[in-house]
């Protein structure tokens, strides 16, 4: 049976009490919801394995309340939690063949053997090692990919309540990584486990979950689908980690109801925000930070009347686009420009003085602080 | 209304109540045993030792007659004490650099050459530390004694540079003795650090222009610091705690060192007071050195920073090789000739001179009828005591490895203290506690040595086991907790079947030495309790050279066994439970 997770209030606290105190979980509250794939994203240090580890019930939170379902959690010890989990190393047991490892979770529950056997050939089926199940090798003897499987299986196998996944896919090569992340995707879906899955690689937390929720120094700073964060980030930090974004700073000259308009500091440059993009309720003076992705903005030789010019440092080829990274005056921008054009522009080559402009209608409003990452 | 909170509060207590009953005790108890055990009988003895120290002499008396400095002052004003004291840290200095001059060049040679017969080498080379150090000291007695026939051949040699050899009874004797029986140590340990050293430190220094001798500087020696510092300390703690050689070859009162010294203030002079004061001069000595290696070793441990690890490449050049091969077989042979001699003379009644005299038989076949008890105990109690300490040593390790306890330094600390604590010292502070009017009178008994036993070997599997938790991911036992299984389940099937190979290595390591314990064993047992290298010692004493030989080649051949046994068995290690 699948369960919800929810967190009231959760605090982790490190060296209560001692110099090295570590605020690792700041009043975290939010709700999981039955049978979601949900990712925990974040640089690192920001609390995810921390979140993690506690859900398991490695760690145990410092005050607030942990629940799965109805059930509070908090202080049960985690061999009673009834849940699986995937370790990063995977922790495959080297002394067990693959079979014992994945039967393991039922020995320690004194499963009868024929029960055994068929439970671990339908998990073993489910992650596509039937073949291997046969020859039953020592986990050592399979590739990094199966021994994943193989995880992945024995954390399954005993039906847990809750699955988690800490940061599964990082011991893979890049292609394998692609691969395998959309096969935890059709196990989970086909499972219908609720599962909580700790990346700090944001297109992979893109990509598998259902719904992710952003970490930053211990809080949660914005929950939502894919779409919801990178469309509709909430602030600075949330739309520069998911996806790259850019920033000018600029002062604000008027608000209304409909738009906002600043002006790009040390330049006479006023851009209009429209409502909708505004994620900071912005007053008459207020410093403030506007933002465009990288395919919002364009370089161009020639100079328009709110084109800013700027230095061509580096041209990358990325496939299907072309990213320049582009200095513009430290005033505006203290960190160089990523702009992606769809096809080489001709005559704009690395060191080249450029003139950078952007798509008035998509750029956004944020407040200036959390910028940095 | 108070009747309903009333119940209210009741519930609230048995589930208090239950759930003190539903909590995994388990560890609790698994971990309190050992600690109880290391108070009791580590800790408590130790602390009587310091205690008498400071008493007035007693004369075969256990009576508490004041507090004294008498020990100490007749300790440092008595000339034979002094020179004791000398001489004791003499040789085991000279000791230490010897073997380190020895073992490091024959540990590169095995490693880093390409040379045949690695696994033998290594299996040959650990052998001159598994024969009871005084026997071997015996043996040079016949080779190096005024006929032996290693005498006459050096003397040859060496008599157009007008030099003769010193007499063996004396400095030089312990010296070389106790040389060539511990410079496996240093060997094993570095052949250990050379192989396992990460080769592409070393070619990235090649790659940036770094000649040969740079790189051996700069590189490799720096690297094995820690290891060679670990065996230094070996060396020395065995050295100085060293009974058995200065006992058959340190005669006369200018040779005395401080075992020896101990045993005759115990022995002779009945003092235990006093023995019990310079077992405190001999701990602080061993102490001392032990800062001072730890001081050194501190500054040059370094993280293993490379995920990625290459096998070092061998010296494959004709010169290097036969250098190699060269080197390797003078260590060897020298230091394995005590063995040849010992099995040589276990078939024959005499050797004074140049060649052994008299072919019997008879040494083996007294075996049985004189040394029946004697093996029965030696085999009794080395057994049951390597049991204990497997048990305790990996239970031990886990606690502080894993658990990291508040005070876990202070738990690492007492359950190494005997391993730099001579024999001779630990056999004195359980005397003290458990000798005369104490809470138990032990002395005499199977249980005491036992006890003695595990306290100086216990820390053979508490070191390799924890040294192999170190580099076990917690996430194997997590895993573990995650699927359901208690704390007890996860250390019966995950933790102690991985561990097992430390498990074994650090059990051989303590079945071996227990089998040729002298140290501890002369001063603890009793007339029902002899061991056989109890009964070597005597023999040896009282002349009878075959029978001592015939049992030393039965000890010989057994621990040789064992450990050639589990060398060839996969992963198991034996310089990892040597390492401090």
């Amino acid at each position: 049976m699948s369960k919800n997770v929810r967190y009231e209030n959760v605090n982790k606290i490190f060296g209560l009490g001692t110099k090295n105190e570590v605020h690792a979980l700041k009043d975290i509250s939010f709700t999981i919801n039955e049978g979601e794939l949900f990712c925990l994203l974040g640089p690192s240090g920001c609390g995810k394995t921390t979140l993690l580890r506690n859900t398991a019930g490695l760690d145990t939170i410092t005050s607030g309340k942990m629940y799965y379902g109805d059930v509070d959690i908090s202080t049960i010890p985690p061999y009673k939690r009834n849940i699986g989990m995937v370790f990063q190393s995977y922790a495959l047991y080297p002394h067990m063949s693959i079979f014992e490892n994945v039967a393991y979770g039922l020995r320690v529950r004194k499963v009868p053997n024929d029960i055994v056997t068929k439970k671990v050939n339908d998990v073993m089926e489910l992650v596509g090692l039937q073949e291997e199940l046969k020859r039953n090798p020592s986990p050592t003897a399979l590739s990094g990919g199966q021994q994943q499987r193989v995880a992945i299986a024995r954390a399954l196998v005993y039906d847990p309540d809750v699955l988690l996944l800490d940061e599964p896919l990082a011991n893979l090569d890049a292609k394998l990584r692609r691969y395998m992340r959309a096969e935890i995707r059709r196990i989970q879906k086909a499972t219908n486990i609720t599962t909580i899955f700790v990346t700090h690689d944001q297109e992979e937390a893109m990509a598998v979950g259902d719904r992710l929720a952003v970490l930053r120094k211990g809080v949660v700073e914005q929950i939502g689908t894919s779409d919801e964060l990178y469309n509709q980030p909430r602030n600075a930090f949330v739309a520069n980690f998911i996806g790259k974004m850019n920033f000018f700073n600029a002062t604000v000259i008027s608000t209304d109801a409909d738009e906002t308009v600043a002006q790009i500091d040390t330049t006479g440059i006023r851009v209009a925000i429209r409502a909708e993009k505004r994620h900071v309720e912005p007053q008459v003076g207020d410093m403030v930070l506007i933002g465009g992705r990288p395919e919002y903005l364009s370089v161009s030789a020639t100079a328009t009347e709110k084109s800013l010019p700027g230095t061509v440092r580096i041209i990358q080829h990325l496939g299907s686009f072309i990213r320049y990274e582009v200095e513009i005056s430290r005033e505006i921008s203290p960190v160089t420009l990523e702009i992606d054009m769809d096809s080489l522009q001709p005559g704009i080559h690395e060191g080249d003085t450029v003139n950078v402009s952007f798509d008035e209608s998509r750029i956004a409003l944020f407040s200036p602080e959390g910028r940095e990452v | 209304m108070s009747r309903k909170y009333s119940m209210i509060e009741n519930g609230a207590e048995t589930s208090k109540l239950k759930r003190f009953f539903q909590k995994d005790f388990s560890q609790l108890i698994i971990f309190a045993i050992p600690m109880i055990f290391i108070a009791i009988f580590l800790l408590y003895p130790m602390a009587i030792t310091l205690i008498r120290a400071f008493w007035a002499p007693a004369e075969y008396d256990f009576e508490f007659t004041g507090w004294s400095l008498e020990s100490f002052r007749t300790f440092f004003g008595t000339r034979i004490y002094l020179k004791a004291l000398r001489n004791s840290i003499v040789v085991s200095l000279s000791v230490t650099v010897l073997c380190i001059l020895i073992g490091v060049p024959m540990g590169y040679c095995v490693a880093r050459v390409k040379i045949p017969g690695k696994k033998l080498l290594v299996s040959l080379g650990i052998l001159p530390i598994i024969m009871p150090s005084f026997v071997g000291a015996y043996t040079w007695v016949i080779l190096l004694g005024n006929k032996g026939i290693v005498r006459t051949a050096l003397n040859f040699i060496l008599k157009p540079f007008g030099v003769t050899l010193p007499s063996i009874y004396g400095m030089f004797g312990m010296i070389l003795c106790m040389t060539l029986t511990y410079y496996p140590f240093v060997f094993q340990m570095a052949y250990g650090a050379f192989s396992g050293a990460n080769a592409l430190l070393e070619e990235s220094a090649m790659l940036m222009g770094a000649g040969k001798a740079r790189i051996m500087r700069t590189i490799t020696l720096p690297l094995i610091i820690p290891s060679l510092g670990a065996a230094a300390l070996l060396v020395f703690v065995r050295a100085i705690g060293n009974y058995g050689i200065p006992a058959v070859i340190g005669i006369g009162a200018n040779n005395y060192v401080l075992p020896t010294l101990i045993k005759f203030a115990y022995g002779g002079a009945g003092d235990i007071n006093l023995a019990s004061s310079i077992a405190v001069i001999n701990v602080l000595i061993t102490g001392l050195v032990l800062y001072v290696q730890k001081y050194v070793v501190s500054r040059h441990e370094y993280e293993t920073i490379s995920s990625t690890h290459t096998d070092a490449k061998l010296h494959e050049s004709v010169g290097a090789r036969i250098f190699a091969i060269v080197f390797c077989l003078i260590i060897l042979i020298f230091s394995l000739l005590p063995q040849l001699t010992i099995i040589i003379m276990s078939f024959f009644t005499r050797w004074d001179g140049l060649l052994p005299t008299g072919f019997t038989w008879a040494n083996y076949g007294g075996i049985w009828k004189n040394s029946r008890h004697e093996m029965f105990n030696s085999f009794f109690l080395s057994i049951t005591a390597t049991l204990m300490c497997a048990i305790f040593g990996s239970v031990l390790a886990y606690i502080t490895e894993r658990k990291k306890p508040k005070g876990a330094a202070l738990l690492d600390l007492s359950i190494m203290a005997p391993f730099i604590l001579p024999g001779t010292v630990v056999s004195i502070a359980l005397l003290s506690a458990f000798g005369g009017n104490g809470i138990m009178k032990l002395t005499g008994t199977y249980i005491i040595l036992i006890i003695s036993y595990m306290i100086r070997r216990t820390p053979y599997v508490y070191r390799s086991v924890a040294a192999n938790l170190t580099q076990l991911n917690p996430s194997l036992e997590e895993a573990s907790t995650i699927s359901g299984a208690t704390w007890f389940y996860t250390f019966r099937r995950v933790s102690v079947p991985l561990i097992m190979p430390a498990i074994i290595s650090g059990s051989v390591m303590t079945l071996t030495t227990l089998l040729q314990e002298l140290s501890t064993t002369i001063l603890l047992c009793g007339v029902k309790t002899k061991t056989v290298p109890i009964q070597i010692f005597n023999a040896v004493n009282s002349g009878e050279l075959g029978k001592a030989s015939a049992l030393s080649t039965v000890l010989l051949v057994v621990v040789f066994a064992i450990i050639y046994t589990m060398n060839t068995r996969k992963g198991t290690d034996l310089s990892s439970s040597m390492k401090m």
